[in-house]
Protein backbone atom coordinates (compact mmCIF):
# COMPACT_ATOMS: atom_id res chain seq x y z
CA UNK A 1 0.00 0.00 0.00
CA UNK A 2 3.12 2.05 0.92
CA UNK A 3 4.72 1.65 -2.25
CA UNK A 4 1.36 2.63 -4.22
CA UNK A 5 0.58 5.57 -2.82
CA UNK A 6 4.56 6.59 -3.41
CA UNK A 7 4.15 5.70 -7.46
CA UNK A 8 0.84 7.51 -7.27
CA UNK A 9 2.87 10.54 -5.37
CA UNK A 10 5.53 10.68 -7.61
CA UNK A 11 3.13 10.06 -10.96
CA UNK A 12 1.25 13.03 -9.71
CA UNK A 13 3.71 15.89 -8.65
CA UNK A 14 5.09 15.05 -12.31
CA UNK A 15 1.88 15.38 -13.88
CA UNK A 16 1.73 18.64 -11.71
CA UNK A 17 4.83 20.12 -12.83
CA UNK A 18 4.13 19.34 -16.56
CA UNK A 19 0.96 21.05 -16.39
CA UNK A 20 2.40 24.28 -14.62
CA UNK A 21 5.49 23.99 -16.80
CA UNK A 22 3.17 23.81 -20.11
CA UNK A 23 1.43 27.28 -19.05
CA UNK A 24 4.89 28.98 -17.44
CA UNK A 25 7.32 28.33 -20.37
CA UNK A 26 6.45 25.22 -22.70
CA UNK A 27 10.03 24.74 -23.47
CA UNK A 28 10.81 22.90 -19.93
CA UNK A 29 8.51 20.06 -21.15
CA UNK A 30 11.08 19.82 -24.16
CA UNK A 31 13.81 20.20 -21.37
CA UNK A 32 12.75 18.28 -18.69
CA UNK A 33 11.37 14.40 -19.36
CA UNK A 34 10.13 13.94 -15.79
CA UNK A 35 8.08 11.33 -16.64
CA UNK A 36 11.19 8.82 -17.45
CA UNK A 37 12.51 9.93 -14.27
CA UNK A 38 9.83 8.40 -12.42
CA UNK A 39 10.04 5.16 -14.54
CA UNK A 40 13.64 5.05 -14.17
CA UNK A 41 13.59 5.55 -10.70
CA UNK A 42 10.82 2.59 -9.62
CA UNK A 43 11.95 0.30 -12.06
CA UNK A 44 15.75 1.03 -10.22
CA UNK A 45 13.81 0.25 -7.15
CA UNK A 46 10.97 -2.38 -7.79
CA UNK A 47 12.28 -4.40 -10.98
CA UNK A 48 11.58 -4.67 -14.99
CA UNK A 49 8.13 -5.69 -14.51
CA UNK A 50 7.31 -2.83 -12.16
CA UNK A 51 9.49 -0.77 -14.56
CA UNK A 52 7.42 -1.69 -17.62
CA UNK A 53 4.18 -1.29 -16.78
CA UNK A 54 4.95 1.65 -14.53
CA UNK A 55 6.76 2.88 -18.19
CA UNK A 56 3.17 2.36 -19.96
CA UNK A 57 1.09 4.20 -17.59
CA UNK A 58 3.25 7.65 -17.48
CA UNK A 59 3.49 7.23 -21.38
CA UNK A 60 -0.04 7.27 -21.92
CA UNK A 61 0.15 10.52 -19.38
CA UNK A 62 2.97 11.86 -21.54
CA UNK A 63 1.01 11.35 -24.74
CA UNK A 64 -2.17 13.23 -22.93
CA UNK A 65 0.30 16.26 -22.88
CA UNK A 66 1.63 15.92 -26.68
CA UNK A 67 -1.94 15.82 -27.81
CA UNK A 68 -1.07 13.29 -30.43
CA UNK A 69 -1.98 9.79 -30.53
CA UNK A 70 -1.87 7.55 -27.03
CA UNK A 71 0.67 4.48 -26.88
CA UNK A 72 3.38 6.61 -29.08
CA UNK A 73 5.59 7.50 -25.75
CA UNK A 74 3.86 5.05 -23.61
CA UNK A 75 5.74 2.25 -26.08
CA UNK A 76 9.14 4.00 -25.83
CA UNK A 77 8.61 4.04 -21.90
CA UNK A 78 7.77 0.42 -21.65
CA UNK A 79 10.63 -0.47 -23.23
CA UNK A 80 12.82 2.13 -20.74
CA UNK A 81 11.36 0.70 -17.76
CA UNK A 82 12.00 -3.24 -18.61
CA UNK A 83 15.38 -1.98 -19.88
CA UNK A 84 16.00 0.45 -16.21
CA UNK A 85 15.15 -2.76 -14.35
CA UNK A 86 16.69 -5.30 -16.02
CA UNK A 87 20.22 -4.15 -16.37
CA UNK A 88 19.85 -2.18 -12.71
CA UNK A 89 19.78 -5.34 -11.80
CA UNK A 90 22.95 -6.71 -13.38
CA UNK A 91 25.09 -3.55 -12.66
CA UNK A 92 25.98 -1.12 -9.87
CA UNK A 93 24.48 1.82 -11.16
CA UNK A 94 24.66 3.73 -7.99
CA UNK A 95 27.60 5.93 -8.12
CA UNK A 96 26.63 9.74 -9.27
CA UNK A 97 28.39 9.60 -12.71
CA UNK A 98 27.69 5.71 -13.08
CA UNK A 99 23.80 6.63 -12.42
CA UNK A 100 24.43 9.24 -14.97
CA UNK A 101 25.40 7.88 -17.97
CA UNK A 102 22.97 5.02 -16.63
CA UNK A 103 19.73 7.57 -17.26
CA UNK A 104 21.51 9.52 -19.93
CA UNK A 105 21.65 6.28 -22.27
CA UNK A 106 18.04 5.31 -21.03
CA UNK A 107 16.48 8.48 -22.01
CA UNK A 108 18.08 9.00 -25.29
CA UNK A 109 17.27 5.09 -25.80
CA UNK A 110 13.39 6.61 -25.29
CA UNK A 111 14.02 9.54 -27.21
CA UNK A 112 15.14 7.65 -29.94
CA UNK A 113 12.16 5.60 -30.17
CA UNK A 114 9.84 7.62 -29.66
CA UNK A 115 10.85 9.49 -32.56
CA UNK A 116 11.10 7.26 -34.80
CA UNK A 117 7.57 5.99 -33.92
CA UNK A 118 6.54 9.78 -33.97
CA UNK A 119 7.97 10.11 -37.65
CA UNK A 120 6.69 6.89 -38.71
CA UNK A 121 2.94 7.75 -37.49
CA UNK A 122 2.92 11.76 -37.81
CA UNK A 123 3.42 13.23 -41.52
CA UNK A 124 5.49 16.02 -39.80
CA UNK A 125 8.89 15.89 -38.17
CA UNK A 126 9.75 16.33 -34.36
CA UNK A 127 9.43 19.56 -33.40
CA UNK A 128 12.84 20.54 -31.77
CA UNK A 129 12.03 24.31 -30.50
CA UNK A 130 15.38 25.11 -31.64
CA UNK A 131 17.27 21.95 -30.88
CA UNK A 132 16.23 22.46 -27.34
CA UNK A 133 15.02 18.90 -27.73
CA UNK A 134 18.34 17.62 -27.98
CA UNK A 135 19.57 18.63 -24.72
CA UNK A 136 16.65 16.94 -23.30
CA UNK A 137 18.66 12.99 -22.19
CA UNK A 138 21.35 15.33 -21.00
CA UNK A 139 19.67 17.48 -18.67
CA UNK A 140 17.37 15.07 -17.98
CA UNK A 141 20.25 12.66 -17.09
CA UNK A 142 22.11 14.92 -14.58
CA UNK A 143 18.78 16.39 -12.96
CA UNK A 144 17.73 12.52 -12.45
CA UNK A 145 21.24 11.54 -11.37
CA UNK A 146 21.01 14.37 -8.69
CA UNK A 147 17.75 13.54 -7.31
CA UNK A 148 18.29 9.79 -7.40
CA UNK A 149 21.22 10.82 -4.73
CA UNK A 150 19.59 13.31 -2.54
CA UNK A 151 16.43 10.56 -2.32
CA UNK A 152 19.00 7.84 -1.55
CA UNK A 153 20.32 10.29 1.40
CA UNK A 154 16.75 10.98 2.31
CA UNK A 155 16.08 7.20 2.50
CA UNK A 156 19.42 6.17 4.84
CA UNK A 157 18.75 8.64 7.51
CA UNK A 158 15.32 7.36 7.74
CA UNK A 159 14.77 5.51 10.68
CA UNK B 1 2.34 -22.24 -14.51
CA UNK B 2 4.44 -24.41 -16.88
CA UNK B 3 8.38 -24.18 -15.98
CA UNK B 4 8.69 -22.64 -19.25
CA UNK B 5 6.70 -19.33 -18.75
CA UNK B 6 7.86 -18.92 -15.35
CA UNK B 7 11.46 -18.52 -16.45
CA UNK B 8 10.35 -16.09 -19.19
CA UNK B 9 7.36 -14.18 -16.97
CA UNK B 10 8.96 -10.68 -17.13
CA UNK B 11 9.45 -11.21 -20.76
CA UNK B 12 6.21 -12.28 -21.85
CA UNK B 13 4.57 -9.30 -19.88
CA UNK B 14 6.58 -6.73 -21.59
CA UNK B 15 5.81 -8.43 -25.32
CA UNK B 16 2.07 -8.10 -23.80
CA UNK B 17 2.80 -4.28 -22.81
CA UNK B 18 4.30 -3.47 -25.87
CA UNK B 19 0.81 -5.43 -27.76
CA UNK B 20 -1.13 -3.41 -26.47
CA UNK B 21 0.38 0.07 -26.72
CA UNK B 22 0.89 -1.12 -30.40
CA UNK B 23 -3.09 -2.18 -30.69
CA UNK B 24 -4.01 1.30 -28.99
CA UNK B 25 -1.79 3.04 -31.32
CA UNK B 26 -3.69 1.19 -34.52
CA UNK B 27 -6.97 1.98 -33.09
CA UNK B 28 -6.01 5.94 -33.48
CA UNK B 29 -4.50 5.59 -36.82
CA UNK B 30 -4.87 6.30 -39.27
CA UNK B 31 -4.90 10.27 -38.07
CA UNK B 32 -8.26 12.32 -38.88
CA UNK B 33 -10.61 9.91 -38.10
CA UNK B 34 -13.32 10.27 -35.93
CA UNK B 35 -12.19 10.77 -32.02
CA UNK B 36 -12.63 6.95 -30.76
CA UNK B 37 -14.07 6.42 -27.29
CA UNK B 38 -10.74 5.32 -26.12
CA UNK B 39 -8.89 8.63 -26.88
CA UNK B 40 -12.22 10.66 -25.79
CA UNK B 41 -12.38 9.00 -22.34
CA UNK B 42 -8.61 9.38 -21.48
CA UNK B 43 -8.83 12.98 -22.65
CA UNK B 44 -11.89 13.30 -20.61
CA UNK B 45 -10.25 11.57 -17.43
CA UNK B 46 -6.73 13.86 -17.84
CA UNK B 47 -8.62 17.20 -18.94
CA UNK B 48 -9.90 17.84 -15.55
CA UNK B 49 -7.31 17.32 -13.75
CA UNK B 50 -5.17 19.43 -15.56
CA UNK B 51 -8.00 22.19 -15.68
CA UNK B 52 -8.02 22.12 -11.66
CA UNK B 53 -4.44 22.15 -11.56
CA UNK B 54 -4.08 25.42 -13.50
CA UNK B 55 -7.53 26.74 -11.49
CA UNK B 56 -6.18 26.07 -8.23
CA UNK B 57 -2.68 28.40 -9.45
CA UNK B 58 -4.17 30.86 -11.00
CA UNK B 59 -6.56 31.73 -8.23
CA UNK B 60 -3.12 32.05 -5.96
CA UNK B 61 -1.65 34.36 -8.49
CA UNK B 62 -4.96 35.96 -8.49
CA UNK B 63 -5.10 36.34 -4.94
CA UNK B 64 -1.29 37.61 -4.66
CA UNK B 65 -2.02 40.26 -7.83
CA UNK B 66 -5.14 40.94 -5.99
CA UNK B 67 -3.49 42.20 -3.02
CA UNK B 68 -0.10 43.20 -3.45
CA UNK B 69 -0.51 44.96 -6.85
CA UNK B 70 -3.51 46.92 -5.84
CA UNK B 71 -1.74 50.39 -6.11
CA UNK B 72 -0.85 49.96 -9.65
CA UNK B 73 -4.28 49.70 -10.36
CA UNK B 74 -4.97 53.49 -10.46
CA UNK B 75 -1.98 53.61 -12.95
CA UNK B 76 -2.85 50.84 -15.28
CA UNK B 77 -6.28 52.44 -15.41
CA UNK B 78 -4.91 55.63 -16.87
CA UNK B 79 -3.24 53.37 -18.88
CA UNK B 80 -6.27 51.67 -20.28
CA UNK B 81 -8.41 54.59 -20.47
CA UNK B 82 -5.82 55.92 -23.32
CA UNK B 83 -6.00 52.51 -24.70
CA UNK B 84 -9.65 52.36 -25.10
CA UNK B 85 -9.83 55.70 -26.87
CA UNK B 86 -7.24 54.67 -29.16
CA UNK B 87 -9.76 51.27 -29.87
CA UNK B 88 -12.56 53.26 -29.92
CA UNK B 89 -11.10 55.48 -32.31
CA UNK B 90 -9.50 52.58 -34.58
CA UNK B 91 -12.80 50.68 -34.12
CA UNK B 92 -14.53 54.27 -35.61
CA UNK B 93 -12.03 54.08 -38.57
CA UNK B 94 -12.68 50.45 -39.51
CA UNK B 95 -16.55 50.78 -38.94
CA UNK B 96 -15.88 53.42 -41.74
CA UNK B 97 -13.96 51.67 -44.15
CA UNK B 98 -16.18 49.09 -44.26
CA UNK B 99 -19.17 51.02 -44.60
CA UNK B 100 -17.53 51.70 -48.46
CA UNK B 101 -19.05 47.91 -48.42
CA UNK B 102 -21.85 47.49 -46.62
CA UNK B 103 -25.13 48.99 -45.48
CA UNK B 104 -24.78 50.35 -42.14
CA UNK B 105 -27.61 47.95 -40.84
CA UNK B 106 -25.94 45.04 -41.80
CA UNK B 107 -22.64 45.82 -40.54
CA UNK B 108 -24.56 46.66 -36.98
CA UNK B 109 -26.14 44.11 -36.93
CA UNK B 110 -22.98 41.56 -37.86
CA UNK B 111 -21.37 43.56 -34.77
CA UNK B 112 -24.10 42.63 -32.69
CA UNK B 113 -24.33 39.37 -33.24
CA UNK B 114 -20.75 38.96 -33.38
CA UNK B 115 -20.70 40.78 -29.15
CA UNK B 116 -23.69 37.87 -28.51
CA UNK B 117 -21.63 34.99 -29.98
CA UNK B 118 -18.47 35.13 -28.24
CA UNK B 119 -17.64 32.91 -25.33
CA UNK B 120 -14.33 33.98 -23.17
CA UNK B 121 -12.03 30.98 -22.62
CA UNK B 122 -8.81 30.35 -20.58
CA UNK B 123 -5.87 28.19 -22.36
CA UNK B 124 -5.45 25.61 -19.45
CA UNK B 125 -2.58 23.40 -21.66
CA UNK B 126 -0.05 23.04 -24.81
CA UNK B 127 0.42 20.60 -26.90
CA UNK B 128 3.97 19.43 -24.84
CA UNK B 129 5.98 17.92 -28.10
CA UNK B 130 5.10 20.93 -30.53
CA UNK B 131 3.40 24.05 -28.93
CA UNK B 132 2.52 25.94 -32.29
CA UNK B 133 -0.17 22.93 -32.72
CA UNK B 134 -2.84 22.98 -30.54
CA UNK B 135 -3.99 23.76 -27.37
CA UNK B 136 -6.38 23.14 -24.85
CA UNK B 137 -9.27 25.42 -23.61
CA UNK B 138 -11.67 25.32 -20.59
CA UNK B 139 -14.51 25.49 -22.10
CA UNK B 140 -16.36 21.95 -23.29
CA UNK B 141 -19.71 20.65 -24.66
CA UNK B 142 -21.89 21.84 -21.52
CA UNK B 143 -21.17 25.37 -22.50
CA UNK B 144 -22.50 24.87 -26.20
CA UNK B 145 -18.97 24.51 -27.89
CA UNK B 146 -18.65 22.00 -30.63
CA UNK B 147 -16.10 21.30 -33.93
CA UNK B 148 -15.15 23.81 -36.06
CA UNK B 149 -15.74 27.14 -34.00
CA UNK B 150 -13.76 29.68 -34.81
CA UNK B 151 -11.25 30.99 -31.77
CA UNK B 152 -9.54 34.78 -31.68
CA UNK B 153 -7.48 36.40 -29.10
CA UNK B 154 -8.01 39.19 -26.95
CA UNK B 155 -7.56 41.46 -29.89
CA UNK B 156 -9.61 39.55 -32.32
CA UNK B 157 -7.04 37.96 -34.39
CA UNK B 158 -7.46 34.52 -35.96
CA UNK B 159 -5.95 31.50 -33.61
CA UNK B 160 -7.48 28.66 -34.88
CA UNK B 161 -10.73 26.23 -34.55
CA UNK B 162 -12.20 23.79 -32.64
CA UNK B 163 -11.29 20.25 -32.98
CA UNK B 164 -12.25 17.13 -31.29
CA UNK B 165 -11.93 15.80 -28.42
CA UNK B 166 -14.34 17.79 -26.56
CA UNK B 167 -15.04 17.03 -23.24
CA UNK B 168 -17.54 18.41 -21.10
CA UNK B 169 -15.31 21.48 -19.95
CA UNK B 170 -12.59 21.36 -21.88
CA UNK B 171 -11.82 21.07 -25.84
CA UNK B 172 -8.52 21.10 -27.69
CA UNK B 173 -7.87 24.33 -30.57
CA UNK B 174 -6.03 23.80 -33.52
CA UNK B 175 -3.67 26.55 -34.35
CA UNK B 176 -3.34 28.27 -37.49
CA UNK B 177 0.58 27.60 -36.95
CA UNK B 178 -0.27 23.98 -37.06
CA UNK B 179 0.82 22.27 -39.95
CA UNK B 180 -1.83 20.66 -40.41
CA UNK B 181 -3.95 23.74 -40.94
CA UNK B 182 -5.23 25.03 -44.00
CA UNK B 183 -7.03 28.57 -44.46
CA UNK B 184 -8.57 30.30 -47.16
CA UNK B 185 -6.87 33.82 -47.46
CA UNK B 186 -6.74 37.29 -49.01
CA UNK B 187 -4.11 40.01 -48.78
CA UNK B 188 -5.40 42.93 -47.83
CA UNK B 189 -4.35 45.95 -50.49
CA UNK B 190 -3.76 43.42 -53.32
CA UNK B 191 -6.58 40.92 -52.73
CA UNK B 192 -4.15 38.04 -53.70
CA UNK B 193 -6.02 35.09 -52.72
CA UNK B 194 -4.35 31.86 -51.60
CA UNK B 195 -4.44 29.31 -48.68
CA UNK B 196 -2.23 29.79 -45.18
CA UNK B 197 -0.65 26.93 -43.81
CA UNK B 198 1.11 26.74 -40.78
CA UNK B 199 4.80 25.50 -40.65
CA UNK B 200 4.56 24.05 -37.22
CA UNK B 201 7.18 26.39 -35.96
CA UNK B 202 5.35 29.71 -35.00
CA UNK B 203 4.81 30.83 -38.58
CA UNK B 204 2.65 30.16 -41.48
CA UNK B 205 3.11 30.36 -45.21
CA UNK B 206 1.09 31.56 -47.93
CA UNK B 207 0.38 29.02 -50.91
CA UNK B 208 -0.40 29.21 -54.13
CA UNK B 209 0.00 33.21 -55.03
CA UNK B 210 1.11 32.82 -58.00
CA UNK B 211 4.70 33.85 -59.17
CA UNK B 212 2.64 36.40 -61.78
CA UNK B 213 1.11 38.05 -59.20
CA UNK B 214 2.72 41.64 -58.60
CA UNK B 215 2.37 44.74 -56.34
CA UNK B 216 1.98 42.18 -53.25
CA UNK B 217 4.66 43.44 -50.46
CA UNK B 218 5.78 42.74 -46.91
CA UNK B 219 3.82 44.48 -44.51
CA UNK B 220 1.17 43.35 -45.67
CA UNK B 221 -2.13 42.59 -44.01
CA UNK B 222 -3.81 38.99 -44.65
CA UNK B 223 -7.24 38.55 -43.72
CA UNK B 224 -9.55 35.48 -43.93
CA UNK B 225 -11.53 35.08 -47.39
CA UNK B 226 -14.03 32.76 -46.43
CA UNK B 227 -13.71 30.60 -49.36
CA UNK B 228 -13.03 27.64 -47.26
CA UNK B 229 -16.60 27.82 -45.81
CA UNK B 230 -14.72 27.00 -42.60
CA UNK B 231 -13.38 30.47 -41.09
CA UNK B 232 -15.76 33.58 -41.78
CA UNK B 233 -14.39 36.21 -43.96
CA UNK B 234 -12.71 39.55 -42.58
CA UNK B 235 -10.57 38.12 -39.69
CA UNK B 236 -7.36 39.43 -39.23
CA UNK B 237 -4.84 36.58 -39.65
CA UNK B 238 -1.46 38.09 -39.72
CA UNK B 239 1.29 40.27 -41.57
CA UNK B 240 3.49 38.78 -45.08
CA UNK B 241 7.31 38.84 -43.43
CA UNK B 242 8.84 37.84 -46.19
CA UNK B 243 8.58 36.85 -50.40
CA UNK B 244 10.75 35.03 -51.88
CA UNK B 245 10.78 33.77 -55.55
CA UNK B 246 11.32 30.08 -55.83
CA UNK B 247 11.76 27.72 -59.03
CA UNK B 248 7.94 27.16 -58.90
CA UNK B 249 5.24 28.59 -60.38
CA UNK B 250 4.63 30.23 -57.15
CA UNK B 251 5.81 32.84 -54.65
CA UNK B 252 7.47 31.72 -51.36
CA UNK B 253 5.42 33.75 -48.90
CA UNK B 254 5.95 33.72 -45.01
CA UNK B 255 3.24 35.07 -43.06
CA UNK B 256 3.98 35.64 -39.62
CA UNK B 257 0.30 35.49 -37.39
CA UNK B 258 -0.79 38.20 -35.11
CA UNK B 259 -1.60 36.10 -31.91
CA UNK B 260 1.29 36.14 -29.65
CA UNK B 261 1.81 32.55 -28.23
CA UNK B 262 3.36 33.72 -25.50
CA UNK B 263 0.17 35.48 -24.62
CA UNK B 264 -2.30 33.21 -25.40
CA UNK B 265 -3.65 33.29 -21.82
CA UNK B 266 -7.26 33.97 -22.90
CA UNK B 267 -9.26 33.38 -25.97
CA UNK B 268 -12.78 34.40 -27.25
CA UNK B 269 -14.61 31.61 -28.97
CA UNK B 270 -17.15 32.47 -31.87
CA UNK B 271 -20.21 30.74 -30.63
CA UNK B 272 -21.58 30.32 -34.06
CA UNK B 273 -21.47 26.99 -36.19
CA UNK B 274 -19.51 27.81 -39.03
CA UNK B 275 -21.71 26.49 -41.64
CA UNK B 276 -24.10 29.31 -40.49
CA UNK B 277 -22.05 31.85 -41.72
CA UNK B 278 -22.18 30.61 -45.12
CA UNK B 279 -25.80 29.79 -45.37
CA UNK B 280 -26.82 33.14 -46.56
Amino acid sequence: MRNFVKVFLGIFIVFLLNTIFSKVSPSLILLFNLFSLVTIYFAIEKGEIYGSCLGAVCGLLQDHFSFGVYGVAGLAKTITGYLAGYISKKIDIHPFFRNFIFILILVSVEFILWALLYSFIFPDSVYTGRSLIFFQPFITALLGSVLFLLFRKFKRSEP
Amino acid sequence: MPLFLKEKKNLIILIALILVQFILISIQVPLGQKDNYFERALFSIFSPIQHGIISFFSSIGKIWKNYFYLREVQSQNQIMEKEIFMLRQENNLLTNALQKFRSEKEIQENLLKMHENILPAQVIGLDATNYHKSVIINKGTMDGLKKNMVVLDKNGNLVGRVIGPISLKEARVQLITDNESGIGVFSQQERAMGVLVGDGQGQCSLEYILATTKGISEGEEIITSGFDRMYPSGIKVGKIVSINKTKSLHWQIKVEPYFDFRYLDQVAVIMKDPKEFFEN
